[in-house]
């Protein structure tokens, strides 16, 4: 009986031991191959609605030419959402290879040593990226530094108008701050009836505006300024336009329901020109029943836009076989055919110089004129600084300001006064 | 009753005591301890001691937190309660119709949040909305219920009592159920009207009921995260960035984890702070009955 329960307790001790060490295993590495002995190539990735059919036709068409990787395409809900996922999965060492993420995060995950530099995958660095929207133009610099960032949506601000009314107005789309002012005063409805202009309140468009106004948020130190006198300019037409004009709507919500909701008013013919992503084009243009008139942005001083959208980025700690086949990926993302593809699909800039050659002599470009605009428009970008607290500064301290700012008129000054000394220390 | 051996409680307790210390304590601790640090979870957390604790406070944001959080609760508390005892009052009846009507408001409750606050913000749209309808009808002038920074909140707390008064009315019904109808007749004999007999008979015997209610109601309340990330993201302006909505957005929107555990800190000290003053409330309303 003693023999008995003696053997009994070894081999639960051994069972035991088998499971801890299986576990440890488990949480130490992760098969890089599945069944059928391909590369497993996890990607998390962002997209919704036609932006996300286009992206997983080209994950498809890399599937169908790569019979020894196997891609797994996984939704990880909107970008400051599955960036909260992907920082976890890091920290837990679980990270996907690839996954794409806002531009102003990528010095922040560099600085981290989370990402790889791509230099030495083959044809990464031989990639002929346009300029504005690679990572050379996109960050001051970016051109001196290992490659972290591949652009897969590149986007920048653009002014939609509704053409039917401005057509009815007799108004060609505004081109200064003034006639940013008298165009919406002149489109506007009472009673909540139209708007005349519609923004959301967010840290992309006051960038454009303070850069519009001359000033830049960083200086060439790489010190947070938040613009000096041009911020202030910029949140103060903001303020007039909303309290004194009353001519534009600060729409509800906060990052993607607020550009939602701007969306929405604008093709249901509740404001007449807004300001949201070059991303939008297509969707605007084929849901709206009206003709869509894109414009550059107003300039005060000069024209400037930022850029936004997202970089791909592979993760540092993802195993090497994963990381040669997420490199192979980004390879075939950036041929010609696939930015094309999505660019053509979805409103995107087109991501290669090649791209941009290929749509001009398609004819796609004189097709459609929006698309033009927002291409001639790369001329205005201005880089943001290679600065790892540029995503905690713009998230924490200024985008909540902004709003505040706006909606309860508070004093311009005091409010970027308050955030400038807040940037130069961010916790 | 004693135990044989002064082993034997600890055994017992032993489970119990395992569960909390792995997910209570020790996560308690936890965060107690990386609040002292600035900390991204990627890079190196860097030592702060209290600066943590001093942002949250500096410019009055966490005095705004509290503030706002208590005064939700507050809504919620007094909205749920008086709601619900009132339906309980009107519904307790018997037959069909009423019993239709008690599953109707109950079935709220059982809705997901999700669900319920994706309801509401389509009824509450200023442009397209039921509610805009309502008030363009009646001539009365727009309401921005969640861009307005001054009506965002008491919406919120609103939408949060129409998804709970469904069960505060039940354990209210059962409550009334608990009633001896003895009693009523009783004091009916004695000349008192429907107002006196709730005043002097309902009431006082409904007590551990609403003060059960209550303290559901401030747990529900104090918890609120849903219905903030989905109809308002803490706006406008803050206006609806109540305390466990602020600690998610601290770390998984800003990235700081040392910022969001100094607030979940503070907050443990605040529902510690209540829980002691409902603690004092019962036992002295124990004290006052004699009980």
């Amino acid at each position: 009986m003693g023999g008995r329960v003696a053997s009994h307790l070894v081999a639960r001790r051994q069972v035991l031991a088998g499971l801890a060490a299986t576990s440890l295993g488990a949480g130490c590495s992760r098969p890089v191959r599945d069944a059928k002995g391909r590369i497993r190539l996890r990607i998390w990735y962002t997209l919704g609605g036609r932006n996300r059919e286009t992206f997983l036709e080209i994950v498809r068409r890399f599937q169908e030419r790569n019979d020894d990787v196997s891609v797994e395409p996984v939704y990880q809900g909107d970008y400051f959402e599955s960036l909260a996922k992907l920082r976890t999965a890091i920290a837990a060492k679980s990270a996907p290879a690839l996954s794409h993420v806002v531009a102003e995060v990528v010095p922040y995950l560099a600085r981290a040593r989370t990402l790889t530099a791509l230099d030495a995958y083959p044809g990464m660095r031989e990639i002929p990226f346009v300029r504005g929207i690679g990572q050379e133009g996109a960050f001051r610099g970016g051109g001196d530094l290992p490659l972290y960032a591949v652009p897969l949506n590149r986007s920048t601000p653009l002014m939609y108008c509704n053409g039917e009314l401005f057509a009815k107005a007799g108004l060609a789309p505004p081109r200064t701050w003034q006639e940013v002012v008298e165009h919406a005063r002149a489109l506007t409805r009472p009673g909540g009836e139209r708007w005349g202009h519609e923004v959301p309140i967010s840290w992309w468009f006051w960038v454009a505006l303070v850069g519009q106004a001359g000033g830049s948020v960083f200086d060439e130190a790489g010190r947070p300024t938040l613009g000096g006198e041009a911020g202030v300019a910029a949140l103060r037409l903001w303020q007039d336009m909303v309290h004194r004009e009353r001519v534009m709507r600060p729409p509800p919500g906060r990052d993607y329901d607020a550009w939602n909701v701007t969306n929405q008013d604008f093709l249901g013919g509740r404001a007449a020109f807004i300001w949201t992503s070059t991303a939008y084009i297509r969707y605007l243009e084929d849901n709206a029943r009206f003709p869509v008139v894109a414009a550059p942005l107003p300039k005060l001083a000069r024209a400037s836009v930022p850029t936004g959208g997202t970089f791909f980025v592979v993760v540092e700690q993802a195993p090497e076989a994963e990381k040669i086949a997420a490199a192979r990926f980004l390879t075939f993302f950036c041929e010609p055919e696939n930015a094309t593809y999505l660019s053509m699909r979805t409103g995107y800039l087109p991501i290669t110089e090649p791209a941009v050659a290929k749509m001009r002599a398609d004819g796609f470009f004189a097709k459609h004129p929006n698309d033009d605009v927002a291409q001639a428009q790369l001329a205005s970008v201005d880089a943001w600084p290679w600065e790892p607290m540029l995503f905690r500064i713009e998230r924490d301290i200024v985008d909540p300001r902004l709003e505040s700012a706006v909606l309860l008129d508070r004093d311009a000054r005091a409010v970027l006064a308050e955030a400038r000394a807040l940037s130069e220390r961010p916790g | 009753m004693r135990a044989r051996s002064k082993v034997h409680p600890w055994l017992m307790l032993g489970p119990s005591l395992l569960a909390w210390s792995l997910f209570v304590f020790v996560p308690l601790g936890l965060a107690a301890y990386n609040s002292l640090f600035s900390w991204d979870m990627l890079t190196e957390p860097v030592w702060v001691s209290g600066a943590n604790y001093g942002a949250i406070a500096e410019g009055g944001e966490l005095g705004r937190i509290l503030g706002r959080t208590l005064f939700f609760s507050a809504l919620v508390v007094a909205g749920s309660m008086a709601l619900g005892l009132g339906l309980a009052l009107l519904l307790d009846r018997p037959g069909r119709f009423f019993g239709f009507v008690r599953g109707a408001i109950f079935s709220a409750y059982v809705v997901s949040w999700v669900a319920v606050a994706l309801l509401w913000v389509l009824l509450l749209d200023p442009d397209r909305g039921l509610a805009a309808a309502v008030l363009r009808a009646l001539s009365l002038p727009r309401i921005g219920f969640l861009s307005d920074p001054a009506a965002a909140l008491p919406t919120l707390a609103a939408v949060t009592v129409w998804k709970i008064t469904g069960y505060a009315m039940v354990v209210f019904l059962a409550g009334l159920r608990a009633v001896p109808p003895s009693l009523h007749e009783a004091a009916a004999l004695d000349g008192a009207d429907a107002l006196a007999r709730f005043r002097y008979v309902t009431w006082p015997l409904l007590r551990p009921t609403a003060a059960f209610v209550a303290t559901t109601s401030l747990i529900v309340s104090f918890q609120a995260f849903d219905v903030v990330r989905i109809m308002t993201q803490g706006g406008p302006a803050r206006a609806t960035t109540l305390f466990v909505y602020a600690i998610y957005e601290q770390i998984f929107m800003n990235l700081s984890v040392g910022r969001a555990s100094a607030l979940s800190v503070v907050y443990f000290v605040v529902l510690c702070v209540l829980a002691a003053l409902q603690l004092g409330a019962w036992r002295s309303q124990r004290t006052t009955r004699g009980t």
